[in-house]
């Protein structure tokens, strides 16, 4: 009777001398027909990497300018509700937009603030109940090691 | 990657997709799905084809991508194995549990079986063992992985995976027995 050591080395041994399965014959054209396929498609759909160097500058410059939208905007909701910090330089179509953000701004300091840190505190207990709940969940699901 | 030339891919294709299709074929345990996932890991490998032409290590490459997108796709389509597994164990019936090769072992197989249709039959066996056995043991014994690893892979415990090892290995030593490898006693005794 062999030792159980024996018996691995046999199955290892046994099992390694598998010879390999043949791979269907379909499967060289199928990858063929895709990869075909994927360089035929437009650059907008491929991957970032593979944009033109123009199209990716230009991205890069439409991100740096919403970066700069929205910390004008921060800016315009810590500012109070008056005309003179409204005064800012844009074509008289978009000029209500600062107004939208200093309105908010201005709702947001009227409100009490027991009212906006019991908001917070209720979001970060929920939060946390969430975790909690999720650990819980996965402590039962998963065998204990 | 468009200045990969078609011929050299295939020619690239031809040396290693036997190797790909047979580890995502033993891990599966469908042809089909397979199929599928030797595409995705060539088209990978076209992705990055200019570093992997002069790697040496391309081969081993190919297997792990291989390997994790075959067990990407069993935790993504099959049902939880393992707790399925442990229900099973729980009940009683797996210890019981009688593994059917799919095939009808006959009980005189001549003591000279030709060397192919052995591996065939050990190779059918492989591929009806259960999920949560086939894969431990494929991982062991063909992905050259620790027993730590393959835990670590499967998200179960060591325990968990030594036990279906051996239940793997005494599920396939009576195709062995058979076809005069060894002796079933051997494995069922130890």
């Amino acid at each position: 009777m062999k030792t159980p050591e024996e018996l691995e080395q046999l199955f290892d041994r046994t099992l390694r001398e598998q010879p390999l399965r043949p791979a269907p014959r379909s499967l060289q054209a199928r990858v063929l027909a895709e990869i075909e396929k994927r360089q035929a498609r437009p650059w907008w759909q491929k991957s970032f990497a593979h944009w033109p160097l123009a199209a990716r500058i230009v991205f890069f410059a439409a991100s740096i300018g919403f970066v700069k939208v929205g910390l004008q905007s921060a800016m315009w909701v810590s500012t109070s509700l008056r005309a003179d910090a409204l005064a800012i330089q844009l074509p008289a179509e978009v000029s209500w937009i600062p107004s939208i953000f200093t309105a908010a701004g201005f709702v947001a300091r009227s409100l009490p603030p027991l009212w906006l840190y019991g908001a917070l505190a209720v979001m970060g207990a929920m939060y946390m109940v969430l975790f909690a709940v999720s650990a819980a969940a996965y402590r039962t699901v998963q065998p204990q090691h | 990657m468009d200045s990969v030339r078609p011929d050299e891919f295939a020619s690239f294709m031809r040396a290693y997709q036997d190797m790909v299709f047979t580890t995502a074929a033993r891990i599966t345990g469908s042809e089909r799905h397979a199929e599928d996932i030797s595409q995705e890991v060539f088209l990978k490998a076209y992705e990055s084809f200019a570093q992997l032409q002069s790697s040496q290590a391309v081969g081993g490459w190919l297997r792990t991508v291989a390997t994790n997108l075959s067990l990407n796709h069993l935790s993504r389509y099959r049902r939880r194995w393992r707790f399925f597994s442990e229900l099973r164990r729980d009940d009683g019936d797996e210890e019981g549990e009688a593994f059917d090769p799919g095939f009808t072992l006959p009980d005189g197989l001549p003591a000279d079986l030709d060397a192919d249709n052995r591996r065939e039959l050990i190779e059918q066996a492989l591929m009806r063992l259960p999920e949560h056995q086939r894969v431990p043991l494929v991982l062991y014994h063909f992905g050259e992985l620790p027993y730590e690893e393959i835990a670590a892979q499967l998200h179960v415990s060591l325990a968990k995976v030594k036990t279906d090892i051996f239940r793997a290995r005494a599920a396939l030593a009576k195709v062995l027995a058979r076809s005069g490898i060894t002796q079933a006693s051997d494995v069922i005794s130890s």
